[in-house]
């Protein structure tokens, strides 16, 4: 296993490697000069070139991007033009925000999934199947920045009483009630697409395996419904199921950008799309990277668990 | 072998075509709806100047914000603009976004997903550590990144798109042409003498075909979705210029007004083609591609 964990970080290298010259390059293509957004107000050529050499601009690119990388390796992710605080440090002030609707998104969509998937495979062609394979269908269809605003519009407006507020954020730490409350319509909407195709998936994994011939032996052998399904059936049904689930952070590390938008949601997707008008690519730079990384990581998390549920899946020939 | 032990061929009766055609209706429903949607998305989009009832631009401040009625099927917003023309106007933005960063992703896929398994070797390898770096961002984070950068124009928005298209054509593409090298034909076709570019493109493309055309109309789907959600971040075509993404975050000022209508238009419109695409998707893949076929 040690071996194979190293030997995919060491794969990793060079992809990681080529996100830092898609991430650097991304930045250069932009029209505007990164100099006079840092500027401001500021229109003086004096001042502007001191800027421009303060940011490393006049140097020729292979440079500038050695410059920034090695900056990276410390730590150091520039600072915001328009704020001129540390991007670093605005990322991670904002990102318990975003773990925290990230998380609550992942397990209701986790929950539901099991459960709906379980009862509608079980139940094939009932009620509870029918509609839960109609909520798929439409789920990876339904944008999820209008199934927000349906939500703000029933629950915060339509509904009387204002069950759950239309946005904003308070901090667990200072009311840990109000917290919840504001997190449920942003989580929801957030967990909806993810929902859809990890439903999809329990149903259509645990179809596939009731067709196996140790599901016949176990109830053969007189074992409870209940038992074969628990032990038999889902133990070999949620493997794929498992992988689903790390594609799935993906969606919600995207799927953030627009909810936290929607909600007034304080966490980095919020950050960098307030970002993007302005100009303040080192921001949007920031965040991207974290995200692309973040991104990388859970897939190899994933990659080695999968490898870790399944035993037939060998080590030293999977496919990396 | 003399000729009374040959076999004998039935002649087979001309199938009625309308009987036929009613018998893949039958067989393939999820086929025709999808496709019944599309097209009525894609007549509504070309012959948009016809369909809508008004202006979609044309500001009216006397009418401004009035809820659904026959005048107005889907009401009109703050600026007395009738929604229902806006989405009529609006599908054009978001269909020729998906065709167009749709063929973008499907050229540079399908050439570089051709070109890596065919020829294998180096270039092989920098082609999926290339691939494996844009599959590294989330898709949508990519789009935003890259039409954040380009500036906020509908060009720009079909370049992001189609670029984070791209691996899933090349690594279809690439997959297929990998198995399909060592096959008899293709080893038979490179014995005769038959140039790369003439094995690649007519021998192995051809046999790809089916399994493009799924990936296409899912992805077009995708890039709907993907162009309308740009545009609700404000990356897409700019006001006053309908696009249903941008509608729809336009409208959300007026929720605490109950004015419901300037968001549901837009949003059922974009469900619909999305819908529309991802339906036919897979229908098509049940019906051309019965590898990709999925249990349940």
């Amino acid at each position: 296993m040690t071996r194979y964990i190293l030997r995919r970080l060491l794969l990793m290298l060079p992809v990681a490697f080529l996100v830092t010259i898609g991430v650097f390059v991304l930045v250069r293509l932009s029209p505007a000069d990164p100099a006079l957004v840092f500027a401001g107000e500021e229109r003086d050529p004096a001042t502007i070139a001191a800027i421009r050499a303060e940011l490393g601009l006049d140097q020729p690119l292979p440079l500038q991007y050695v410059a920034w990388l090695t900056r990276l390796g410390q730590g150091d992710l520039g600072r915001s033009f328009m704020t001129h605080q540390r991007v670093l440090e605005a990322i991670t002030e904002r990102l318990p925000a975003t773990l925290e609707l990230g998380a609550a998104a992942l397990l209701f969509s986790v929950s539901i999934a099991l459960s709906v998937g379980i009862l509608s495979a079980i139940k094939r062609n009932s009620f509870v199947d029918l509609a839960a394979t109609g909520v798929t269908l439409a789920g990876v269809s339904f944008p999820s920045f209008f199934l927000g605003i349906l939500l703000i519009l029933l629950f915060a407006y339509v509904i009387p009483g204002r069950i759950f507020p239309p946005g904003g954020y308070i901090a667990p730490g200072q009311d840990l009630g109000d917290n919840l409350r504001r997190l449920v319509l942003p989580a929801v909407t957030l967990a909806t697409g993810s929902l859809a195709v990890n439903l999809r998936q329990v149903r259509s994994s645990l179809l596939d395996v009731f067709g196996h011939d140790y599901m016949r032996t176990a109830r053969a052998k007189g074992l409870r419904e209940r038992t074969v399904i628990a032990r038999h059936a889902l133990k070999n049904a949620l493997i794929p199921v498992v992988t689903l689930i790390g594609i799935q952070i993906g969606a919600i590390i995207e799927g953030a950008f627009i909810t936290e938008s929607i909600f007034f949601w304080p966490g980095i997707g919020r950050l960098a799309v307030q970002a993007i008008p302005s100009g303040d690519y080192p921001v949007v730079q920031g965040v991207v990277l974290v995200s692309a990384f973040s991104f990388m990581f859970t897939t190899l998390i994933v990659d080695l668990l999968y490898a870790w549920l399944d035993p037939r899946i060998s080590f030293e020939t999977a496919r990396v | 072998m003399s000729a009374g032990t040959l076999p004998v061929v039935l002649r087979v009766p001309r199938a009625d075509r309308v009987e036929a055609l009613r018998y893949f209706a039958r067989r393939n429903p999820r086929m025709i709806l999808g496709g019944a949607l599309v097209f009525i998305w894609l007549f509504l989009a070309a012959f948009a100047p016809l369909v809508a009832p008004y202006d979609p631009i044309k500001v009216n401040v006397a009418d401004s914000l009035l809820p659904p009625s026959g005048a107005h099927f889907l009401g009109t917003d703050d600026l007395g603009r009738d929604v229902l023309s806006r989405v009529i106007w609006g599908s054009r933005v978001s269909l020729s976004v998906g065709v167009i960063s749709v063929s973008i992703g499907f050229l540079l896929g399908v050439s570089l997903g051709l070109a890596a398994g065919y020829l294998g070797g180096t270039f092989d390898l920098l082609v999926m550590r290339g691939i494996d770096a844009l599959l590294a961002f989330p898709a949508l984070v990519l789009a935003i990144a890259i039409t954040a950068a380009l500036g906020p124009q509908i060009q720009n928005a079909m370049i992001a798109i189609g670029i984070v298209a791209i691996p899933a054509y090349a690594r279809l593409t690439r997959g297929q042409a990998l198995s399909l090298r060592e096959r008899d034909f293709i080893v038979a076709a490179r014995t005769v003498g038959a140039r790369p570019i003439r094995i690649v493109l007519r021998h192995i493309f051809p046999n790809l075909a089916n399994a493009l055309i799924v990936q296409a109309t899912l992805s077009t789907a995708f890039a709907i979705l993907a162009e309308a959600a740009l545009s609700f971040l404000g990356l897409g075509p700019q006001p006053p210029y309908p696009s249903w993404g941008q509608d729809i975050n336009y409208s959300q000022r007026y929720l605490p007004n109950l004015k419901w209508w300037m968001s549901v238009g837009p949003g059922v419109a974009i469900f619909t083609a999305v819908f529309a695409f991802n339906f036919l998707g897979d229908a098509l893949r049940d019906a051309l591609d019965p590898r990709l076929r999925r249990t349940g």
